[in-house]
């Protein structure tokens, strides 16, 4: 499963994307998100499944998926 | 004994001569095996099943071998010459844990030095949080706080494996042979009751058996290992904590010490 990672600097700043890793359930990808992405000093660091995102804008039919 | 009756102590002087020798081959004892350890995670950077497993394994390397040199530095102290100890000591000179002599075979080896053998390693390091020799002391919330990654690392992973019939196979006997491995590494409780008089450690190895069981027991559930926490002290050399007379092995420490490579150093 893929997984997106977002962190940010410090608190009340946006978090922002910072990159994607593939792991199998929510425990490794915390493992895996400190140890790929720990190279700076982050407030804090989230991982969500891609697949939990939903897109806002570019879908084909969004007067369809809306009825 | 009271706790504000235990004398603290900056340098190894300040130690009464028993303490001395004794925190000595403790600081040798962690130092070694997180150098070992380390090298095996380094193994491990590549052929991992997944290459963000590779990647945690080069960091946790990174981190024992960070470990590893804070420990020797603290030796330096009790008049060792580090060079010597960090590049000219024969393996049978080597205070690591013994599992940690060869290489893990598979995949399922390495998980287990990770969730069990690294954990055993931790729960010492913990038993220094308030020690009386502050050089040790000091040491301990960093080391501890850079390996909550690893115990995670270890117990996802040994989930992982544990969830399928193959996984749980493989993971059995080495899991089996790591936790004998370490319950021994403690050694015998009459053997440490001068530290932990002195408040150099502030558990003794039947505790940290017992806190050792406790914190891996939902793991070890899973493949079903049964635990002794009375473990045969026949054999066992005390000061270099593993079976009298084994060594890592001659390549392995070959590696540690970096031989092949030391004549390019100019200076």
């Amino acid at each position: 499963m893929i997984y997106e990672v977002f962190a940010r600097k410090s608190r009340g700043e946006p978090l922002r994307h910072i990159g994607s890793l593939n792991a199998p359930d929510a425990a490794l990808a915390r493992v895996y998100a400190f140890n790929t992405y720990d190279e700076e000093r982050w407030f804090d660091m989230w991982v969500a499944p891609r697949e939990g995102m939903v897109e806002v804008f570019n879908v084909d039919h969004p007067v369809q998926e809306a009825l | 004994m009271s706790a504000n009756a235990v004398q603290q102590a900056e340098r190894p002087d300040q130690l009464e001569e028993g303490v001395r020798a004794g925190v000595r081959d403790l600081i040798l004892a962690l130092a070694d095996s997180k150098r070992l350890l380390g090298m095996r995670y380094a193994d491990w950077t590549l052929g991992a099943p997944e290459l963000e497993a590779g990647i945690a394994c080069a960091s946790m390397a990174q981190d024992e071998w960070g470990h590893a040199r804070q420990l020797y530095a603290l030796l330096r102290d009790f008049g060792e010459d580090l060079e010597r100890v960090e590049h000219g000591r024969e393996p049978g000179e080597y205070a690591s844990i013994e599992i940690l002599d060869e290489p893990p075979a598979e995949w399922a080896d390495l998980v287990v030095l990770n969730a069990i053998v690294d954990t055993a390693l931790s729960v010492q390091v913990e038993s220094l949080m308030d020690s009386s020799y502050q050089p040790l002391r000091q040491r301990c919330e960093k080391l501890l706080d850079e390996e909550r990654f690893h115990i995670a690392h270890g117990a996802a992973w040994f989930r992982r494996m544990a969830a399928t019939e193959g996984g749980r196979r493989a993971l059995l006997e080495s899991a089996a042979r790591a936790l004998s491995v370490v319950m021994r590494w403690y050694g015998p409780q009459e053997r440490c009751a001068a530290l932990v008089d002195a408040g150099v450690v502030g558990a003794g190895p039947d505790e940290l058996r017992c806190t050792l069981a406790g914190r891996l027991g939902p793991l070890i559930e899973l493949v079903d290992v049964k635990v002794s926490e009375a473990p045969d002290f026949d054999d066992f050399d005390a000061g270099r904590r593993r079976s009298g007379g084994s060594a890592p092995s001659p390549r392995t420490v070959e590696q540690v010490r970096g031989d092949r490579n030391r004549a390019f150093l100019m200076d």
